[in-house]
């Protein structure tokens, strides 16, 4: 044992640490150039082990900072709901015969399932996050991801207990948008994992301030979700099409709870999963 | 004994917890500071440069498993580098005063975020350009908050106790 330890020592001191330095990177290209397959699997061991419970301390931590302010925007909102839950009621009772009479489909009939946001990505570009419910839970991959405010993301990878939350920010998430005034259909992709952006034809007359919902196309989520509205418009390469800079309805790294519809994707979705 | 194999993890977990807690609070105009990275230098100035790759290791680490998992290892690559080359001025044989070891924070902050945007695969105008609107504010902060931790760090408890 005593041999192995100086031995160790003894390799560590060369080149002052350059074995263990290029040890060590060699390991860490090799994460990296790893099959997507393989880095699944590493993550999945990773987080299910280690990671889950210590993000769940940390969260708990952060969650008792956010309490006492919670509580006092609660009572806000509560004195403020109860206003409109006296409107509600009324616009409720018009929008049934308004529903009997253009046979309204309810897109959004899905069972909903709320979470708690358990674990973030400590760095500085939040993509992911994870979230205490699962397969127990009835969650699934691909499943929409919302809040209050508008959308959130979809769920990227589950397990029994617990679920990641690939974000609208995650430039690997891209999906079809609506201009909720002009129902123009544009394109919404995330812009240095930080900043939204969305490719819209030129001549729909889109303007800042328009708001964003989800066109429903695409086969993942539902049509009519909130995402954002538009905050500047710049020129692309294309004439025929410009640039908007989207400002989400939601703070990303402030969210707590969050909803998940329990909306499996369509069909021709599912085929391409496979 | 026990106190000298814990500090480090302890340490370690303090710098997490203040990341994902403490870092959101006091965050400017989106830009906050980063403790893993205040970790790691001060990790590398006091033993050096194997323990500074280690730490790295493992930190970068943990930071790629809450990242896309397309870009798994670029954090673990520009942490172990940071690791290494910070624990080349290792104090034992150098003699730092705390406004040279808050720069050599700003400094491996930069070739932190340089190897991570290229192992990541940004293309050259972006990486030019969340240099300057991210990698120098984020940098500047961070040598602030990484400034006090080192005053009390480096002059307090952890002061010339070698293992």
């Amino acid at each position: 044992m005593f041999k192995i330890t100086r031995f160790l020592k003894a390799i560590a001191s060369i080149g002052h640490g350059l074995v263990v330095f290029i040890f060590l990177l060699f390991l860490a290209v090799i994460i990296r150039k790893a099959d997507v397959m393989v880095k699944n699997s590493i993550v999945t061991t990773a987080l299910s082990t280690i990671f889950y419970p210590v993000q769940s301390v940390v969260s708990s931590i952060d969650d008792f900072y956010g309490k006492s302010i919670e509580n006092e925007q609660l009572k806000r909102e509560n004195a403020k709901l109860r206003v409109e839950l006296f409107r509600a009621k009324e616009g409720l009772q018009e929008l049934s015969r308004l529903h009997k009479l253009v046979r309204f489909e309810n897109q959004w009939d899905y069972p909903i399932v709320t979470a708690r946001v358990v674990g973030r990505n400590p760095g500085r570009f939040l993509t992911t996050f994870i979230i205490n419910r699962g397969k127990n839970h009835g969650l699934k991959e691909e499943m929409p991801v919302f809040s209050m405010r508008g959308l959130v993301g979809k769920i990227s990878k589950v397990e029994w207990n617990h679920a990641s939350v690939q974000l609208l920010v995650d430039p690997n998430l891209k999906l079809s948008v609506m201009e909720k005034r002009t129902r123009v259909i544009g394109f919404l992709e995330s812009v240095k994992g930080r900043n939204l952006s969305a490719m819209i034809p030129t001549n729909a007359g889109v303007k800042t301030g328009d708001t964003l919902i989800t066109s429903g196309l695409g086969g993942i989520f539902p049509k009519g979700i909130e995402v954002g509205v538009v905050d500047d418009i710049h020129k692309s390469d294309l004439e025929v099409m410009r640039y908007m800079d989207i400002l989400p309805f939601q703070e990303f790294s402030l969210l707590e709870e969050v909803f998940v519809m329990q909306k499996e994707p369509d069909w021709i979705v599912r085929e391409m999963l496979k | 004994m026990i106190w000298l194999w814990i500090r480090f993890p302890l340490l370690f977990l303090v710098a997490v917890v203040m990341q994902t807690t403490v870092s959101k609070w006091i965050r400017i105009f989106d830009i906050g500071p980063d403790f893993i990275i205040i970790f790691i230098v001060l990790i590398a100035l006091r033993r050096g440069p194997v323990v500074g790759a280690l730490w790295g290791f493992f930190a970068g680490f943990a930071l790629d498993v809450y990242a896309p998992v397309e870009w798994l290892g670029a954090h673990t690559i520009s942490m172990v580098v940071l690791g290494f080359a910070v624990g080349q001025l290792e104090e034992r044989f150098l003699t730092l005063n705390l406004g040279m070891k808050i720069g050599v924070l700003g400094l491996g902050f930069f070739i932190c975020d340089i190897v991570y945007y290229l192992a990541v695969g940004f293309e050259r105008g972006i990486v030019f350009n969340l240099l300057l609107t991210q990698t120098l504010p984020e940098s500047l902060y961070t040598m602030v908050c990484g400034g006090v931790a080192f005053k009390f760090l480096f002059e307090g408890n952890l002061k010339n106790k070698h293992v």
